[in-house]
């Protein structure tokens, strides 16, 4: 995967990019809109990922459940795999189902030894099916927990050098819990394993509202915020150029915005690249 | 202080707060930070909620048109505690939702609504369907000559069918592109045929005998078999004019000879 800036591939610019075949280092994909056996997004995939590298981006393991893995969905995933050999595959740090009740939504998990133990051992699970490393994303959270073993950053850490799995390490959700829950992000960034960063996310979030506190949404329905720029230009020093990613899920725009995002980012890696020769 | 509960009951408790208002969740290990406990998970429930309600909106879009946003956001609350969501790929979601719109009281006085559903779940099976290679009409005939003896064909692995007591098509049609001035329905129900044709569903009417000759040869019996089908509901059936049209949609994908006399039985 090019250590450059790529975009989160999305339908309505799907036959854009089969006709214009624009300039962009990579693509990522959520998993689980593949998940079928056929169809046209399959159709286009196909072409697309002839000509670029590709990212495949998990939203409904439930890493963090006391539920077993759902091993259908896990072996759905390992023929995605077979079939796109994805450069990179990640989920995410967080739980979803209970009970075999699924709230397709990113739950946010207690930092707790008991959350530690049974994430690294679902992690475990699901490299030895891939056979390959799976990365592992930080998540934005409205709520946390009363006190429990670990710091949200620790906590993730933890999980990531028990695990031996890679970090996605998602600078905007970082930067969205800092203002939720009141810390400073540039802590967060220090005690991320440097090493294990293999991709990084940057979204647009929204501000809710009439609340008595700042809270911040994770909607991935606005251009990157300057405070996450910020971030993202120490998280590039900390951890070196790693691909990075431009989400944008809800009110997407054209491409042209899309790419245009990709492009600061760009500038960024390429200013680390500069700095390091 | 409170201690966090085990993950066991934290993530219960939490997923039931999602699933029914009525439900507080944890909120007792939640740590408020100047808001409400309470307003933070709610914060997760309505999330949850409109999750689930924008996959009916995806693959109802001819229900939604039909009955209104605020009847079909009412419906999709109650079928989400009925039927909660079983797999973490939301293209499940959304199965059992014809049969509990007609379990309800107030769609008693449209009773093609239930119908109207199935057919849009079929449509989005058939999107969603593998794919294979049509064979051209010059490849079929070739397939036909060499063979001495029954044959097996294949069918594109999106192909539907869809009966209905209503006339469906119809109100389907209406539903997604409405027309100005009242909507004369046909008195008679639906036979259909549905197929994927490059990005989009096609779906196409098909008399009685088509939809047993199809309907066999998607179970997979012989050709002589799902002749025999077809002629049992119209003696004057033309087999050939059949299977030509499949061929010229790009709907049959294989032929094969029969070598054993066992064949299979559909259900």
């Amino acid at each position: 995967m090019p250590a450059s800036a790529g975009i989160g591939l999305r339908a309505p610019h799907v036959s854009r990019i089969l006709r214009e075949h624009p300039r962009v280092p990579w693509f990522e994909m959520h998993s689980e809109n593949l998940f079928a056996t056929g169809g046209s997004l399959h159709d286009a995939m196909v072409r697309i990922r002839a000509d670029y590298p590709l990212s495949l981006h998990g939203v409904g393991l439930s890493l963090g459940s006391v539920d077993a893995l759902d091993t259908a969905h896990l072996w759905r995933l390992a023929a995605l795999v077979a079939r796109y050999q994805p450069g990179l595959v990640s989920e995410h740090l967080c739980w979803g189902a209970v009970g075999g009740r699924h709230s397709n939504d990113l739950l946010p998990l207690p930092f707790t030894e008991e959350a530690v133990s049974l994430l690294v051992s679902r992690i475990g699970q699901v490299q030895d099916a891939l056979r390959r490393e799976l990365l592992v994303e930080n998540i934005s959270t409205y709520l946390r927990f009363q006190e429990g073993d670990y710091t949200e950053w620790d906590f993730v850490a933890e999980v990531v050098r028990r695990s031996g799995c890679g970090l996605l390490c998602d600078v905007n959700n970082i930067y969205v819990n800092s203002v939720n829950h009141d810390f400073d992000p540039s802590m967060y960034l220090r005690a991320l394993p440097r090493e294990a960063v293999r991709e990084i996310h940057l979204a647009g979030y929204t501000r809710k509202e009439g609340l008595p506190v700042p809270l911040l949404i994770d909607t991935h329905s606005r251009p990157v915020d300057e405070a996450v720029w910020a971030l993202y230009g120490a998280a590039v020093a900390r951890f070196g150029p790693v691909p990075t990613l431009i989400e944008w899920d809800q009110d997407i725009p054209e491409l042209e915005v899309l790419l245009a995002e990709a492009a600061r980012a760009q500038e960024v890696l390429d200013a680390r690249r500069a700095c390091a020769a | 202080m409170h201690v966090v509960p085990a993950l066991l009951e934290l993530q219960s408790r939490f997923l039931d707060a999602l699933y029914d208002d009525a439900e507080a969740g944890p909120t007792e290990a939640l740590v408020g930070a100047g808001l409400d406990p309470a307003a933070r998970l709610r914060i997760y429930r309505h999330a949850a909620a409109q999750i689930h309600a924008d996959a009916l909106r995806a693959t109802y879009p001819a229900l939604l048109a039909l009955v209104g946003e605020a009847f079909f956001e009412q419906v999709g609350v109650h079928y989400r505690r009925a039927h909660p969501s079983r797999s973490g790929n939301l293209q499940a979601f959304g199965a059992h939702f014809a049969d509990f719109l007609e379990s309800l009281q107030a769609t008693g006085t449209l009773p093609y609504l239930g119908d109207v559903a199935r057919l849009e779940w079929q449509r989005q099976q058939a999107a969603l369907a593998g794919t294979a290679e049509a064979l051209s009409a010059g490849v079929v005939g070739e397939a036909f000559a060499g063979v001495d003896g029954a044959v097996r064909i294949a069918l594109h692995p999106s192909v539907r069918r869809f009966a209905s007591p209503h006339p469906v098509l119809s109100i389907w049609q209406y539903a997604m592109q409405p027309s100005p001035g009242r909507l004369t329905l046909p008195e008679h129900g639906d036979r259909l045929l549905l197929w994927r044709s490059e990005a989009e569903v096609a779906m196409a009417p098909i008399d009685a005998a088509s939809f047993a000759c199809i309907g066999a040869l998607l179970c997979g019996v012989t050709l002589d078999a799902a002749h025999a089908a077809a002629r049992a509901k119209d003696s004057a059936f033309d087999l050939p004019a059949c299977i030509t049209s499949l061929v010229a949609q790009e709907l049959v994908v294989a032929i094969t000879p029969v070598h054993r006399k066992e064949h299979p039985a559909c259900a």
